[in-house]
């Protein structure tokens, strides 16, 4: 698998090339900004995109920018974009690019060496990994759409770690309870907001995704 | 700006020109009455030249320009001072026709025209003395500015010496006292390596852990300083993230046309910040309403909730602080809360856009 890496601060994308290196994932370039990401991406047509949030020209959002540019040049371009803080706003215009192949992160997780490594190649593979600050902010606003209302409290933290991009077993052992039980939270979840049955347990996540964006 | 001086150059010129003007018409006037005087002047030598009534065609002829003159010496003082001026030449033009009917009358009688001088002085004086005494309706509100600018100056310095020191306190307590605590464990660590390499795991995981609460104690103590969206995205965008984690739905309309200064968008933000927690917090309300507006060059924002009302500026020391910050900025924030609701905080800063940032 080959990442390219857009970071500005040395220290951060060395450390994150190493981390990468150190799990066989090859890292084809490490860029500082937006300019020679779009180069890198044109030149190395890496599986994934790791992007910092904040970098030159004006040190605010332009990671993001590029991640959405890069996907709309390449639909469904695996992107994973890291940042220091978290905004549910950036979260749903990274969605709107499509919510396939998508992280959105906070830089803390990245000490997790070993979950972020499972994400990155997730992300790869087309899955969608949203930060669980993000996912707690969106699932505050349950009280704010009437099929959201009609989960039980149970099923809001289901989706919660479905949204965050844990599979049935993860979800089952952090909730303590058996596999099982979690496939009849995620039915009852997915009757209740109308969504079709899908076998594919990522299409799931997608789709519970874009239930949350269309608040 | 380049506009302006042309307008100043203008009126300069418009200026210059009626100076002229008002010269020629002058002189044309002093020729006429000249003219008049001297024909007068042969007429009384043609006339037999006895009892000289000449000096009183004079006299009239030469009221009306020593008029002028006067009015027009009293306008050329410093502006604040022309009217005194004015009354004062005209005094003395008056004084001056009391004196010269006098003389004309031949001096013979007593000196009559001591009486209306000494009034024509007592009003003029009356007049300087008022000047002096009361302040122009200008000096009045240049001294209420400096009030105003004096006490938003303090209001300024208390608000930001308090945010300073809870930012110290929060770094203090929270940031600061975690990563001592990150040193602690990884000196720890340290001696362990060699002696009990068992237990490392578990202070490296504590250390790890309580680098995680650090970093999210640094970012709520940035969010507090300046929120990163706010650069990011300006007012309108930030208030936007901000009503997406909120309990309560927010609805954001309305559209600023440009970016606003930063300082007035830092505090026109934690102003909002203030009143949505206020809102989530003890309104009670199912739904708030951020409006935002930017009309003939002040920027407007309304926050409205459907709650039980009841809020008062005394009651919340949190309002009290915002609205301090916006004085700095001549801003202005009114609070309408009936018993019962609806709560509507309305905010005007007058200030200039700069163009979108791309």
């Amino acid at each position: 698998m080959r990442a390219v890496i857009a970071e500005d601060l040395a220290l951060l994308r060395d450390g994150l090339a190493r981390i990468l290196r150190a799990h066989d994932i090859d890292v084809a370039a490490a860029v500082g900004d937006p300019v020679a990401l779009a180069a890198a991406l044109e030149e190395q047509q890496p599986d994934i995109a790791i992007v910092d949030v904040r970098m030159p020209p004006t040190f605010t959002n332009e990671g993001l920018v590029a991640a959405i540019e890069a996907r709309a040049r390449r639909p469904g371009m695996p992107v994973l974009v890291l940042s220091q803080y978290v905004e549910q706003l950036y979260a749903r215009e990274l969605l709107l690019s499509g919510a396939e192949g998508v992280g959105y992160l906070l830089k803390d997780r990245v000490s997790e060496v070993g979950m972020f490594v499972d994400t990155v190649r997730k992300v790869a593979g087309g899955g969608t990994v949203l930060d669980p600050d993000v996912v707690t902010g969106m699932l505050t606003h349950h009280g704010r759409n009437q099929a959201m209302a009609r989960l039980t409290r149970r099923e809001r933290e289901v989706l919660g770690f479905m949204a965050e991009g844990r599979s049935n077993a993860a979800i089952a052992g952090k909730m303590v309870v058996t596999a099982k039980a979690v496939d009849k939270h995620i039915n009852s979840i997915f009757m209740k907001l109308d969504l079709p049955l899908d076998a594919d347990d990522n299409r799931r996540v997608l789709a519970v995704l874009r239930y949350l964006q269309t608040d | 700006m380049a506009y302006r001086r042309e307008m100043a150059r203008e009126d300069a010129d418009r200026a210059a020109l009626r100076d002229v003007n008002w010269r020629m018409i002058l002189r044309l006037e002093a020729s006429i009455s000249v003219g008049i005087g001297l024909l007068m002047l042969i007429i009384w030598a043609l006339a037999g030249a006895r009892h000289f009534w000449p000096a009183w065609v004079w006299f009239g002829l030469a009221i009306p320009l020593a008029l002028q003159v006067a009015i027009r010496r009293g306008l050329r003082a410093p502006k604040g001072h022309r009217l005194l001026a004015a009354h004062g030449a005209i005094t003395c033009v008056l004084a001056s026709i009391l004196l010269a009917i006098w003389l004309l009358a031949g001096a013979r009688h007593a000196f009559w025209p001591v009486w209306p001088i000494l009034g024509l002085g007592v009003v003029l004086v009356g007049h300087a003395w008022v000047r002096h005494a009361l302040p122009t309706a200008r000096e009045q509100a240049l001294a209420d500015r400096v009030e105003v600018l004096t006490r938003t100056r303090r209001g300024a310095l208390d608000v930001q010496a308090a945010e300073l020191q809870r930012i110290e306190r929060d770094l203090h307590d929270g940031a600061q006292a975690r990563l001592v605590s990150v040193a602690m464990n990884l000196g720890l660590a340290e001696e362990l390596l060699s002696k009990d390499p068992q237990s490392l795991t578990e202070l490296l995981a504590e250390a790890r852990s309580s680098t995680l609460t650090a970093l999210a104690d640094l970012r709520t103590v940035m969010r507090g300083i300046q929120p990163p969206v706010l650069a990011d995205r300006g007012l309108e965008g930030a208030i936007r993230a901000l009503a997406l984690d909120l309990a309560v739905p927010v609805t954001v309309g309305g559209e600023i046309p440009g970016r606003v200064p930063v300082p007035v968008e830092s505090a026109a933000y934690f102003t909002v910040c203030e009143c949505l927690a206020n809102v989530v917090k003890h309104s009670g309300a199912l739904q708030a309403r951020v409006d935002v507006g930017y009309r003939g060059g002040v920027l407007s924002v309304a926050v409205r909730d459907d709650g039980v009302g009841g809020a008062s500026l005394a009651a919340g020391s949190g309002l009290r602080g915002v609205a301090r910050r916006l004085e700095v900025f001549d801003g202005t924030m009114t609070l309408t809360s009936p018993a019962g609701g609806p709560t509507v905080v309305t905010m005007e800063v007058p200030c200039e856009l700069s163009s979108p940032r791309t």
